[in-house]
């Protein structure tokens, strides 16, 4: 069997046993379900290296490449929240979210194709790096915006609060703060990604920014969750109700996911691609 | 920032620079003053920071959506007079240029620099949201000088020769691009430019027609592929970098099954004319010079030979059909729609219509014999297939997809028409009777008996004829031998199962042609993905009062810089490579840009992880001291 079907199988198993533990919340289902998920990340890391070794070049040169180093740094972020958060079902999402990045990655052109001088640069390595942490944690706080929207109409107002002051245990009720939470980790990574790709582009293309087609959507991406972070400064000023608020934001955090899938892979259906040095497929 | 919530009874007290303190000190004092207040209030605000940050990304998404920097026209061709206008008045054609665009930019530091101001308090922990903020109105600032004080350009210099200006672009309210020429304080010279190209790959291109889906296989020996949504499986079974496909004629049995000779034509010094004809297919040559034609024949029947060999028998117009793997032949004179069963086999076949030259659009009988072709028709198991068969061109189905490829149709005779004045006829029949006949103007002049490797000559004819083989059973074997070490031109040999069974077949990568597998819906390709660039170097040179200055080999991601200029390799002469296209930028707000990206990493990593590492050891710290908050 292909590594990418095993890391696929194990994404899937590693989804099935993290919903066995929300069930039966036993210590073995514990360790199962996150010894899966970190089997999976090492699958999927063996295939981001053994890509990178066979292709000769670090392994973010096209859609394909990117696609799965994406989904091993979904895992990664994850697998490091986990030992910091008890994050109940988030891990079977997780797992999911992983799994079908890296599925939607078979479904690209996998040809190794000689890497263009352009590309060939040190800050790209780290341009590429920080961006995926942040989006891969970006996919993370949709996982927990998604579980607390759905769950809150079921819960109720008081109960069912495990925190014994911890701090460790969350309740569903809380997931909005967790998304927040993550999304405060993921952005300086969007910012880190954002600042290197402008020195790279200026060293590669003369200007650190001019406003091509990719660089605009990185920084729609950047204004959507900037203006998540600030907007619970403004919303209780315009007296709107806290629990209000964490709809609006959880909500919020979906349509910001979507802008970042659309800036890493929608980019081609822009009518302004055609003119992008930065496009995937795009020329 | 979410925390401040949390911890804002705290701060209050901590640090007593609270909001709710200053309004109340200033509800005394006059109107005029409460009204700049507002206005203070309002620049300070993060309602007003949302709104901003909110419309930028809207802003954004237009410019993406919308073409930007297109001519008028193009703006009509695309949305219609009435938004073209819209477009311009609004300068959605410019978004990121516009005055709206500025305004809000302006707004945005306005915004910025309040806040920073209203908020300043002098303790470590505020370090990053002072950063921060400050830092997005470096990074503007920076922008603007660009905008303001930089140039950018470009400029082809061709090697040898040397440049001292560079063009700028301008676009104009209505997007039409003018240059401008732009004088440098100094002169580049290009000494030499290297491309430098990677080495030819080859790739395995699958084509599945029904899907209209093209896959790219990776080219490893052994390794059995699957076709994603299809029922076809690759395997590489061999690869060869350096091939060449040998044709070798061959004789595969004794049965006569398909039976060819080997004749060579002699004149006084030298030979005329050799080769292989095939009783089944090409079975003649015409020596047009000499106005000869050899003939080939086969004859199944000691009578049918003995009849040929005495009277003078046109080579009737006919089509020869066969199926080989069964072991069928059968021979149709040319009429037209008749329909002909071919027993043994399941094929019927109908004669549409023949031409004398394939592609004439003139009537039958005003066509030159140049190419004569039947149009068949073929009623099999699979329906119907309609085959044009080509006098001259036997082998043509070979080379192009049949539906049924295991029936094979020749025609011959059709040129009849066009016949020749000298005739010679190498008949043969099973049992060793063979006889040359040689007929001149439709009169049979002289018969002999032909062994193999005799010379025969002939009366008014000052050529000789040699037999030098003959196989019952021709075929040819297609060797693939190996020239040398080197890639030269790769082969691979594959193996395709799909629902028809398996297929196997050399590919050569110098074969433009793709290889169909037997249902047609399958085509595999092999070939070279072109040579790709490494990379691509200018040696430059900067002069000065005739004096060199620098000298510096330049690459994409390697800029020269000199004077605040930067100079980048951006392209080149595709086709000659004489010249290197340069970009020249200058920009004198690199240093304040950059200072604001230095502060915006330094900020956003303080903001998110330095100050809650602190916060919980405050809280930690104070948590013994005093239980105020959760
Ligand atoms: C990387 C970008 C930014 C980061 C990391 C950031 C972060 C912050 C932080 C940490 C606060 C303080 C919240 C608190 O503790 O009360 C804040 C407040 C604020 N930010 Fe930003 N910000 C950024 C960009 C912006 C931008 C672009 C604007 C405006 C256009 C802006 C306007 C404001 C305003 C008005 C406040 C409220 C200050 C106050 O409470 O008086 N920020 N921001």
């Amino acid at each position: 069997m292909s590594i990418v079907n095993l890391t696929l199988i194990v994404y899937v198993l590693a989804a099935i046993a993290y919903i066995v533990r929300e069930i039966w919340m036993s210590v073995p289902a514990k360790w199962t379900s996150l010894g899966l998920l970190i089997l999976a990340f090492c699958f999927n890391l063996t295939l981001v290296l053994k890509r990178s070794i066979e292709a000769g070049h670090p392994p973010f040169s096209n859609l394909y490449e990117s696609l799965i180093f994406y989904a091993c740094c979904t895992a990664f972020v994850y697998i490091i929240f986990e030992f910091v958060y008890d994050f109940r079902v988030v891990g079977a999402l997780a797992s999911v979210l992983a799994m079908l990045i890296l599925l939607y990655a078979t479904l690209q052109d996998d040809t190794i194709r000689p890497i263009m001088p352009a590309l060939k640069s040190n800050w790209m390595l780290v341009h590429v790096i920080t961006y995926m942490l942040g989006y891969a944690a970006f996919g993370i706080a949709f996982v927990t915006s998604i579980i607390y929207l759905v769950v809150k109409p079921f819960s109720k107002k008081q109960g069912d609060i495990k925190s014994g002051g911890s701090g460790k245990e969350m309740s569903v009720r809380n997931f909005d703060k967790l998304s927040y939470k993550i999304v405060a980790f993921g952005f300086p990574f969007l910012t880190l990604g954002m600042v290197t790709g402008a020195v790279w582009a200026k060293k590669a293309w003369g200007d650190y920014w001019s406003w091509d087609p990719k660089e605009t959507w990185s920084l729609i991406t950047w204004l959507a969750y900037l203006a998540y972070l600030h907007t619970p400064l403004v919303l209780p000023k315009m007296k709107v109700s806290k629990s209000k608020m964490a709809v609006i934001l959880s909500f919020w955090l979906l349509v910001c996911f979507g802008i970042v899938n659309f800036t890493f892979v929608g980019l081609n259906y822009l009518p302004s691609a055609e003119d992008s040095a930065h496009v995937y497929g795009a020329k | 920032m979410m925390e401040s919530g949390k911890g804002k009874s705290a701060r209050v007290k901590n640090e007593t620079v609270g909001e709710e303190k200053k309004i109340n000190v200033n509800k005394s004092e006059e109107k005029k003053r409460k009204d700049t207040n507002k206005v203070w209030d309002f620049f300070c605000s993060v309602k007003l920071a949302v709104i901003i940050i909110l419309v930028m990304a809207v802003a954004c998404v237009l410019g993406t959506f919308i073409v930007q920097g297109r001519s008028f026209e193009e703006y009509t061709a695309r949305y219609g007079y009435g938004l073209a206008t819209v477009v311009r008045i609004t300068q959605l054609n410019n978004v990121f240029y516009s005055h709206w665009f500025s305004l809000l930019l302006v707004l945005l530091c306005a915004n910025l620099i309040c806040c920073t101001i209203r908020r300043w308090r002098n303790t470590f922990l505020q370090t990053g949201f002072v950063l921060t903020h400050l830092s997005l109105v470096l990074i503007l600032l920076g922008g603007v000088i660009k905008f303001q004080m930089g140039v950018k350009g470009g400029v082809n210099v061709y090697i040898g020769k040397s440049v001292d200006y560079f063009l700028t672009q301008k676009i104009d309210s209505m997007g039409r691009t003018d240059y401008v020429k732009k004088l440098l304080p100094f002169t580049i010279a290009l000494d030499n430019f290297i491309l430098e190209k990677n080495e030819p790959k080859f790739q395995l291109v699958t084509y599945v027609k029904d899907k209209d889906k093209q896959k790219i296989l990776e080219v490893k020996v052994g390794k059995r592929q699957r076709i994603p949504g299809s029922d076809y499986k690759v395997v590489i079974n061999d690869y060869v970098s350096d091939a060449e496909l040998r044709q070798e004629p061959v004789n595969e049995s004794d049965r006569p099954d398909n039976p060819a000779v080997f004749i060579k034509l002699l004149g006084s010094e030298r030979t005329v004319a050799e080769g292989w004809l095939l009783a089944h297919a090409n079975n003649y040559h015409d020596e047009k010079k000499q106005d000869l034609r050899l003939e080939y024949i086969w004859l199944p029947s000691q009578q049918e030979f003995d009849n040929a060999v005495t009277t003078v028998q046109n080579v009737d117009a006919k089509i020869t059909a066969s199926v080989p793997a069964l072991g069928v032949l059968q021979d149709y004179s040319l009429e037209l729609n008749k329909t002909f069963k071919l027993s043994g086999s399941e094929y019927s076949l109908r004669i549409l219509e023949y031409v004398l030259n394939y592609g004439d659009k003139r009537p039958v009988s005003e066509q030159p014999a140049n190419n004569p072709a039947v149009h068949v028709e073929i009623e099999g198991p699979d329906g119907v297939e309609k085959r044009w068969i080509f006098e001259s061109f036997p082998d043509w189905d070979k080379m192009h997809p049949l539906k049924y490829e295991n029936l094979k149709i020749s025609c011959s005779g059709i040129a009849k028409a066009h016949m020749t004045r000298n005739v010679i006829r190498v008949y043969q029949a099973p049992g060793g009777n063979q006889q040359l006949v040689h007929i001149k103007d439709n009169q049979i002049v002289e018969t002999m008996p032909w062994e193999l490797n005799k010379q025969y000559s002939f009366a008014n004819n000052d050529h000789q004829l040699i037999i030098a083989s003959y196989f019952p059973s021709f075929n040819i074997k297609q060797d693939v031998v190996k020239k040398s070490d080197q890639v030269g031109t790769p082969a691979i040999h594959v193996r395709i199962d799909g629902p028809r069974g398996k297929k196997e077949e050399w590919l050569f990568a110098n074969n433009k042609y793709a290889t169909w597998y037997k249902d047609n819906n399958f085509a595999v390709l092999y070939e070279s993905t072109g040579e790709s660039i490494k990379h691509y170097v200018s040696d430059l040179r900067i002069v000065k009062n005739n004096q060199t200055i620098i000298e510096k080999s330049i690459r994409v991601n390697d800029p020269l810089k000199y004077n605040g200029y930067a100079i980048y390799q951006s392209s080149y002469d595709p086709e000659k490579l004489s010249y290197s296209g340069l970009q020249i930028v200058k920009d004198p707000g690199i240093p304040v840009a950059y200072a604001g990206f230095a502060a915006l990493c330094v900020g956003v990593v303080f903001i998110f992880y330095v100050k809650p590492f602190l916060r919980k050891k405050l809280k930690k710290e104070n948590e013994v001291a005093e239980n105020e908050y959760s």
